[in-house]
């Protein structure tokens, strides 16, 4: 550091990393929130970062931006190591300009959204921005348009994670919306289209920021977000887990651990999680937990559409994407929300190499008036796309009820399951007992004298008969029926032999799944 | 095309009702309501939100309440069981979304319910 040259580069760089300067970020700190290169030194390994585009300078001269300072243009750009792996990232900087998106802010998140894609590596967006920077105008709308393009020409080719941790407003909100998960931290991360003081001019809704955009209501309400956290440090850890779980990129395989056993105590309980009575409710989580590595459960969109869990966990060190009904919430039942969150999670795991478990206790689609008004034969078919398009290791085990459409939507073997288990406890049939004995047998039922004594035991010659797992075992449409003992280890050495698994299909541009 | 005014947690609103086969006038959409912004009661409660009178819980699904586990007044906790509501045979388990206490009790056991209906009001 003696020349003069190297000093003049020194005070640059100490002038750009300083953002927005110290009463800024001061002020950052006070709302609970990192500044940008604290996010991104929480999400990289130390000394990794390498930041790219740090001299960037605005070249708008309008409405008195010809005198204004951004450093880096209010955007931090670059790749590092996360748990040593290659990761591509950018973090909007709040302190400078409010981290507003002009022409050349958008360029380096261009720059660096090609080099992720060209390099096979996941990225991951930093949104804390007060949106379009309105003096550059239609360039700043441009640089949002053209991020989404390229949102869309990595999807499915590197993972996309969007941190949401500030406001994100507007058109800004359709970059998370394009990516593959969208994280928000409790209180500071939030997103809408149109925010409180146009609602309230419009239609004289009164809404906080918060209860229309925050995390709690995308984690609930919306669905927008995948995860939330309470603060930020949770936050980045989270980022580092669920990164942990993913491959690099579509060609690549999901990164492999050392295999671990189940947590004891509910590997013990698995046998007994599930209960014989069809009536009674269970949480199905509790028999992932039985199966997957131990503290290797991380549930996605764990608030939104509960009556469906999905999530990533690791079976002997591989990673599966698991899916399964939840008869504890709406009976298990199938509906819109459910059907949305299953298929587009099916679709990331077929896009990224991660075998598919699917496990099956629902009695159907939900009934109702506002189900059919909303749409769930459109939103229900995206299952049965989403499952027969997926050519990664399918596998399904039915716990217990599967029934009709919805026992076909639920990967079945039909829809191209590579293997189909069931417990003991499985009722595969063309629907429930009671509906069925119904239809069948309605003139027994009605010449009987004492019809409620008839109906029951016809009932429950039909259960007797059919619900059960052995009809559909007798014409393969289940592979094996095994105990909860000994599912975890048929799942293992079923993966094993799925490991090389390939299907084609016939070229084509691309599908027409019913959006 | 009828008016009437209403008043819901406050807010006044005029309302225009129209039946249909009647014309709509000038192409206006055919209920419109608009946000009269009367003087609103300044003793009524915000709407929603914290300083309302208590969560709501509603009927999920369909169906029969099979067992009511509280009383009127009773203390529960989050994720306590409330009351049971069978529905698509299954014996569904309606429990606390928070702790608080039951300021209204309107599920009785043997009742059929509709989604949306109103089982209780946890304070």
């Amino acid at each position: 550091m003696d020349s003069e040259r190297d000093r003049e580069l020194e005070r640059r760089r100490q002038q750009v990393r300083a953002g927005g300067g110290e009463a800024r970020q001061a002020k950052q700190r006070q709302q609970g929130k990192w500044t940008a290169r604290q996010r991104l030194a929480a999400l990289f390994d130390p000394d990794s970062f390498q930041e790219l585009g740090m001299f960037v300078e605005h070249r708008s001269a309008e409405f008195g931006m010809a005198d204004t300072e951004a450093p880096g243009d209010g955007v931090v750009t670059g790749f590092g190591q996360v748990d040593g792996r290659l990761v591509y990232a950018f973090a909007q900087d709040f302190t400078v300009l409010g981290g507003s998106l002009g022409e050349m802010h958008a360029r380096k998140i261009h720059a660096i959204q090609d080099l992720a894609l060209k390099s096979g590596a996941p990225i991951v967006a930093i949104a804390d921005s007060g949106g379009a920077r309105i003096q550059e105008g239609i360039d700043s709308l441009n640089g949002y348009g053209e991020i989404f393009r390229r949102n869309t020409m990595a999807s499915g080719v590197i993972p996309q994670l969007s941190v949401v941790v500030g406001p994100s407003a507007g058109g800004a909100v359709y970059s998370p919306a394009l990516t593959d998960f969208v994280l928000m931290a409790e209180g500071i991360g939030q997103m809408y289209i149109t925010g409180p003081q146009v609602i309230k001019a419009v239609t004289g809704e009164d809404v906080t920021h918060e209860a229309l955009g925050g995390a709690e209501t995308h984690a609930r309400k919306s669905g927008v977000a995948h995860l939330t956290f309470p603060d930020e440090p949770a936050l980045f850890a989270g980022v580092k887990h669920l990164l942990s779980y993913l491959p690099s990129n579509n060609l690549a395989s999901p990164p492999a651990a050392p295999a671990a056993d189940p947590d004891p105590a509910a590997a013990a309980q698995l046998g007994n999680v599930v209960p014989d009575d069809p009536n009674k409710p269970y949480d199905v989580r509790q028999v992932i937990l039985g199966l997957v590595d131990q503290g290797t459960f991380l549930e996605v969109q764990p608030g939104y559409a509960q009556n469906m869990v999905v999530g990533f966990g690791r079976l002997a060190g591989r990673v599966v994407a698991w899916c399964a009904n939840q008869p504890r919430i709406l009976a298990g039942c199938l509906d819109i929300d459910a059907s949305d969150k299953l298929a587009r999670f099916v679709r990331f795991a077929d896009a990224f190499n991660l075998p598919l478990v699917t496990l099956v206790d629902t009695p159907g689609y939900l009934p109702g008036t506002a189900q059919e008004y909303g749409g769930i034969i459109r939103h229900g078919a995206k299952v049965l796309y989403a499952y027969s398009e997926a050519s990664v290791a399918k596998i399904s085990v039915v716990l217990r009820k599967a029934y009709g459409g919805a026992y076909l939507a639920m990967c079945s073997k039909s829809l191209g399951a590579d293997l189909a288990l069931a417990l003991p406890t499985a009722e595969i049939a063309v629907m429930g007992p009671e509906g069925a004995a119904n239809i069948i047998f309605r003139s027994e039922i009605e010449r009987a004298d004492d019809q409620d004594a008839m109906r029951k035991r016809l009932v429950a010659e039909y259960r007797n008969r059919f619900s059960s797992p052995y009809v559909a075992a007798a014409r393969q449409f289940v592979d094996q029926v095994v105990t909860a003992e000994e599912l975890r280890p048929v799942l293992i050495s079923a993966l094993w032999a799925l490991g090389e698994k390939g299907e084609d299909r016939p070229a084509k541009k691309h599908g027409n799944i019913p959006l | 095309m009828r008016r009437f005014k209403i008043t819901v947690n406050g807010h006044a609103y005029e309302v225009e009702v129209e039946e249909e086969g009647e014309r709509p006038s000038g192409g206006r959409s055919q209920h419109h309501v608009s946000h009269a912004r009367h003087e609103p009661d300044p003793a009524a409660a915000r709407p929603a939100e914290a300083a309302g009178p208590g969560e709501p819980i509603l009927a999920p699904l369909p169906g029969t309440v099979l067992d009511v586990k509280v009383s009127a007044g009773q203390t529960v906790a989050s994720g306590q069981v409330l009351l049971v509501l069978e529905a698509m045979k299954m014996e569904n388990e309606i429990v606390a979304p928070r702790a608080g206490t039951v300021k209204e009790l309107h599920a009785k056991k043997g009742q059929s319910v509709t989604t949306g209906d109103l089982l209780l009001v946890i304070g």
